[in-house]
């Protein structure tokens, strides 16, 4: 059982949205790199930014996949992104400076390995199925990247796993306050994969525009990211957190209230419900 | 934009073509000789389970009813959801249960991970039948046989006219929870497998002691066995291109595709996580 589904028409290219996400989310994980260069922890929020950029490419690519018609749902198609992307983020983290080039490579491989699996082995037969999940998998594996560098402040393995905690007014070295030590990674893991999954799902059908599902994705990225800025009190410097949080709520605000305009920009009509006033006196 | 290909729609099950067969067996050959070359025999052992994990998975997801939106609207047998989603929860209440039961042994925690994942089906099955029955009023009634392989109930009487039946028969009951059980074992071998690795590589690398990186290492087998899980879900997904009511239903012939495209996704994605502490302090 195959169900097409209809996807709008028009728009920026696909390639080009592609090559904006690809080297977007790239640069913007790098930035958080000057948290180690100038020794601060106030550049965390980029990393968020680069799973935003990642996010809205990869909405892009999961409505060009699901055009085809799976016949399982848009969500599977993310759940293999970030199941794929999770295990290259972390291998990648361990590559120190190389972390994000490393991670885009290693999600490639492992997303064309699923690809051609599935055209070849399982038979779908779909034709941009190999270069969809390079795709998917490579964003899934920035997301996971780029908010576990938002959590912590670094994307290298070591900086991951270890962390500090405070006894008796002792700063100790422990393992298991870290990202991946605390299961944090688990959180961030389901908070990229539902980000990823539901932008498509929600806007899919005859009136689908481009604009309104990515900037759906935009507003699930800061959503994701407004948690993950609050997880990170636990890992940076208050003021640091602070700027991420604020970061993150600004541009879910901005996102969100444009995401309104232009579902009613694309409605019929829409109602703007009031709540019923009690008449004065009674009635 | 519409849709231009999409899979296949013949009544055979097509064969993994030539291509698709030489890769996965390149790729599994590849992923062992590099494992023995890492770790030694330890880390073929543990890939070997990994990839014997991720064929269990993908065959038992063939085994759960899933029904998708057809079923929840009584008008298709299953339970009214997609295959990601359903294999996702059984695999994960099992890898919570074998993860619990980690310290007591490889059997038993094989053990615990199956009773966790078939648990959790015979749970989901019985609450969609009560749902079906007692909720929506509809009896339970398979489309693809004319008599329950168990119980010999006959069926046609009970289907209603343009549906392609409804509800929960007995049979797929017990696929659901033959299902949860092969997945939650197989979720629960990769963790047990990385487990080992990282138990004994982390102290090492760290110069610390085991009790000291217990949860990084828990937590790093975790998502990564998590990941794995969703990939070969997905893929076994992608096989069964819908819906499914359990192992009398003509698609769960289908099954050897999805063991092939499994273990060979498995290979590349474990030996990633085997090799994951071999390039940390290299950069």
């Amino acid at each position: 059982m195959s169900v097409k589904i209809e996807v709008g028409a028009g728009g920026i290219p696909h390639n080009q949205i592609l090559i904006y996400g690809l080297v977007g989310s790239l640069v913007l994980v790098y930035l958080t790199y000057l948290n180690t260069v100038t020794n601060t922890q106030y550049f965390a929020f980029f990393g968020g930014l680069a799973a935003v950029a990642a996010l809205i490419w990869g909405t892009d690519t999961i409505k060009h996949l699901c055009s085809y018609g799976l016949g399982t749902g848009v969500p599977s198609a993310g759940m293999i992104a970030l199941g794929s992307g999770v295990i290259a983020a972390i291998f990648g983290a361990t590559t120190g400076i190389l972390a994000p080039i490393v991670t885009v490579i290693i999600a490639a491989i492992i997303g064309a390995v699923a690809g051609l699996m599935a055209n070849h082995v399982v038979r779908m037969d779909i034709p941009v199925m190999i270069i969809s999940l390079i795709e998917l998998a490579i964003v899934g594996a920035m997301t996971v990247l780029g908010l576990s560098a938002m959590a912590c402040g670094t994307f290298e393995f070591l900086g991951m796993i270890t962390g500090t905690v405070v006894i008796l007014g002792f700063a100790v070295e422990a393992y298991s306050a870290s990202v991946i030590g605390g299961s944090i990674i688990a959180v961030i893991f389901m908070l990229g994969a539902i980000a990823i999954q539901h932008s498509f799902n929600a806007c899919l059908g005859p009136g689908e525009q481009q604009d309104r599902t990515l900037m759906l994705a935009a507003e699930c990225g800061f959503l994701s990211m407004i948690t993950v800025a609050i997880i990170s009190f636990a890992f940076i410097g208050l003021l640091a957190a602070f700027v991420s949080l604020l970061v993150s709520i600004i541009g879910w605000i901005y996102t969100y209230t444009q995401y309104i305009a232009l579902s009613k920009r694309d409605a019929y009509a829409w109602l703007d419900a009031q709540p019923i006033l009690e008449p004065k006196g009674g009635a | 934009m519409s849709a231009l290909g999409g899979p296949a729609q013949t009544g055979g099950v097509q064969p993994p073509t030539a291509m698709g067969l030489v890769i996965s067996i390149v790729l599994i050959v590849v992923a062992l000789a590099l494992a023995f070359f890492l770790v030694q025999m330890a880390g073929v052992i543990a890939l070997a389970g990994i990839i014997i994990g991720g064929v269990l998975i993908a065959f038992g997801v063939h085994f759960v009813p899933v029904g998708g939106a057809p079923a929840a609207m009584g008008q298709a047998p299953g339970i009214a959801t997609g295959v990601a989603m359903l294999a996702a929860g059984a695999g994960l209440a099992g890898l919570f249960g074998g993860a619990w039961a980690a310290p007591f042994g490889l059997v038993i925690a094989l053990a615990g991970g199956a009773i966790g994942g078939g648990l959790l089906m015979a749970i989901t099955c019985t609450m969609v039948n009560v749902i079906y029955i007692f909720g929506m009023g509809i009896p339970s009634a398979s489309g693809k046989v004319d008599k329950d392989p168990i119980t010999g109930d006959t069926f046609p009487e009970y289907k209603s006219q343009g549906t392609e039946g409804h509800g929960l028969p007995f049979i797929s009951w017990v696929g659901g929870v033959v299902g949860g059980a092969l997945g939650g074992l197989g979720g629960t071998l990769i963790y047990l497998e990385l487990l080992d690795i990282y138990q004994a590589q982390l102290p090492v690398i760290l110069d610390v002691t085991v009790e000291q990186i217990a949860s990084v290492a828990v937590s790093l087998a975790g998502i990564f066995a998590v990941g794995m899980f969703l990939m070969n879900a997905v893929l076994a997904a992608y096989n069964i291109t819908g819906t499914i009511e359990g192992p009398h239903d003509p698609k769960f012939k289908r099954f050897p595709r999805a063991v092939i495209a499994a273990a060979a996704a498995s290979a590349v994605a474990g030996i990633f996580a085997i090799a994951l502490l071999e390039l940390v302090g290299v950069f």
